[in-house]
């Protein structure tokens, strides 16, 4: 059975107050970002059906604005994920040589994870940080101005932060 | 030149509060609630500030328009879905001065009468959340938000809603039935947020350097701002400058300034790497038209284009483009204008709702074609088919996402078709070229017309 724990049903509360009463759907994409991050970094349909029973709003409501908006995950991903962005700006600086270097390094393809479930890789659309390129986004934070040695540095501190 | 939004934007621990008030701020604040609401938008009228997020309508003019139907509560929400390829201003903005963007909202909720108001932010600006958390926390603590501000009797909650990752949500009604829990499929309009936004109730929905330059504009009067600047430009821009320039930055302007002095002198860009030439220019986020060097820098008329928003739309589309968000895009002499186009037209077909079928078809053809004649699959007929499929979007869709699609590639063909037909005669030649060129590699030079 999914459940969070009370201290996230307290800060789910918390969302929907944000909203005018009865307007609880309206929590819905903080709430959605809260149970990837709950549980284990995507959107599995029971995960879905539940935020579905806190904002007492029908399971449908949840799939469509899950399956809209790029940031949901609805399979499984690494550990870690490097989502690369590859639009106008990024590109100029090098982000095709970025992706493909890390294809590389990584072994898998864009859209895939490592064996071992450490990495996922995804290309993404502009991220904003069009001054900084090339960049890529991994879990809460910007990683910008990367080079191969930069990619190298970020993927081994990733493997000994999870060691 | 005196800078109005980031002038104290690196003020040493000026995000928290204590540095923000000791520098000045909350003024604004404090002047405002002794002002009746209609007088605070008469400032912003007199000011000529028109929107800072692309498409430049005035922002006292919107706020007038604001329904006020007794007994239904009023929203301020400001639009911080900053996702145009190009465009990272806001981001800066709220990054480093958060501060300027809280009080600029409270000026401006009581200015329309909202008592809650919200910032719907992009879901992958997640650790700004945090900053605004933080800023309206302490605004809070300090009296400048919660019940009664300063006396005045006036309540004021603001609250940050992240979304999840959709270009569209930048739309206004987008952005609004996104903030309802509900995918992003833009509103038919009428009827106008203003007099049916959020869950019905009258809605300003206004970009965050819009909100930021209220300040400002209280502080020193509108008349003052409108000193600044040109004609209809009035104020001060920020500009977000990348691609091939020296220094990718964000750049406050007072819009009197030349293209050329904005990429060359060293108060900006900084001129182009490697004593590379500049081949074209995307001035104002990717939507709008790329130019070549000569028209950027100069007008039809041979008149010095300059960075304002009647400089950077003279001659039209025909020979002109737009200031739009301010995304400034420097292409130099070895980039592929063909390549780069397909990247944006693969961005727009990504991002496209799916609502209306001359946008969601149509730019994924757009996508197809344009990687077709970049891989040497091209014939001479798909340049003409581009031309005919942009132009049966535009003005085709619920909203302008259509033709922010269709721009860009039209732009590209009226003012790049010899690279177009280059691509097309020497099939599979473009490939050949690295373009990652920046830091690592070596970069293979091909000749590439135009």
């Amino acid at each position: 059975m999914v459940s969070f724990t009370d201290e996230k049903l307290a800060e789910v509360q918390a969302i929907i107050n944000r909203y005018p009463e009865g307007k609880q759907k309206s929590a819905l994409l903080p709430v959605l970002h809260l149970a990837q991050q709950e549980f284990d970094g995507w959107l599995d349909v029971p995960v879905m059906d539940y935020v579905a029973s806190l904002l007492k709003i029908e399971p449908i409501e949840v799939y469509e604005v899950a399956s809209f908006y790029s940031m949901y995950n609805l399979k499984p991903v690494g550990k870690y994920m490097f989502e690369v962005c590859q639009t106008g700006p990024c590109m100029l600086n090098g982000s095709d040589d970025i992706i493909a270097y890390i294809k590389e390094k990584l072994n898998i393809g864009v859209g895939e994870t490592t064996a071992d479930g450490m990495f996922t890789l995804k290309t993404v659309e502009c991220l904003g940080a069009c001054g900084y390129a090339p960049m890529m986004q991994m879990g809460k934070i910007y990683k910008e101005h990367l080079t191969k040695e930069k990619v190298d540095a970020i993927i081994a501190a990733c493997r000994a932060n999870a060691n | 030149m005196k800078k109005l939004l980031l002038e104290k934007a690196h003020v040493e621990g000026i995000r928290t509060y204590e540095v923000y008030r000791r520098e000045g701020g909350y003024r604004s604040v404090e002047k405002a609630l002794k002002m009746a609401p209609a007088d605070i938008t008469e400032e912003v009228k007199k000011s000529g500030l028109r929107g800072r997020g692309g498409a430049g309508f005035p922002t006292g003019l919107k706020w007038s328009f604001l329904a006020k139907p007794e007994g239904i509560p009023r929203h301020l929400v400001v639009n911080a879905d900053e996702s145009e390829p190009g465009t990272f201003k806001d981001r800066y903005l709220m990054e480093f001065i958060p501060h300027l963007l809280i009080e600029g909202m409270v000026v401006s909720s009581f200015a329309l009468g909202s008592n809650v108001s919200y910032i719907y932010i992009r879901g992958e600006y997640a650790w700004i959340v945090d900053i605004l958390e933080e800023a309206i926390a302490e605004a809070k603590q300090n009296g400048f938000l919660g019940k009664n501000i300063l006396d005045s009797g006036f309540d004021c909650e603001i609250y940050v809603h992240r979304g999840a990752g959709a270009y569209i949500c930048g739309e206004e009604t987008a952005l609004l039935e996104s903030l309802e829990g509900k995918r992003g499929n833009p509103r038919i309009k009428p009827p106008f947020p203003a007099v049916k936004g959020v869950w019905e109730r009258p809605t300003v929905v206004n970009n965050v350097e819009t909100i930021a330059a209220v300040v400002p504009i209280i502080n020193d009067g509108g008349e003052e701002y409108a000193k600044i600047g040109v004609g209809k430009s009035t104020g001060t821009k920020l500009i977000s400058a990348c691609g091939n320039i020296n220094k990718p930055g964000v750049f406050e302007i007072d819009m009197t300034i030349s293209v050329e002095e904005f990429i060359y002198s060293d108060e900006y860009c900084g001129g182009i790497p490697n004593g590379k030439k500049l081949k074209a220019c995307i001035p104002g986020g990717s939507s709008v038209p790329i130019l070549p060097a000569n028209l950027l820098l100069t007008t039809a008329k041979g008149e010095k284009r300059m960075m304002n928003y009647e400089s950077l739309s003279d001659g039209g589309f025909a020979t002109g483009s737009m200031m739009g968000s301010g995304g400034f895009i420097v292409l130099d002499e070895d980039q592929c204008v063909v390549r780069h186009t397909y990247t944006l037209a693969r961005f727009y077909r990504h991002e496209s709702c799916g609502q209306c079928s001359p946008c969601r078809e149509g730019t994924g053809w757009m996508e197809k074609i344009l990687l077709n004649i970049e891989n040497g699959k091209g014939k001479k007929s798909d340049i003409d088919l581009l031309w005919d499929i942009q132009r049966r979007i535009e003005g085709n869709t619920i909203c302008p996402l259509g033709d922010a699609a269709a721009w860009p590639v039209a732009a590209a063909i009226r003012h790049f078709r010899d690279e177009f037909e280059w691509h097309v005669q020497n099939p599979g030649e473009c490939l050949k070229r690295n373009f990652g060129l920046a830091h690592y590699a070596d970069a293979i030079h091909v000749p590439v017309a135009g």
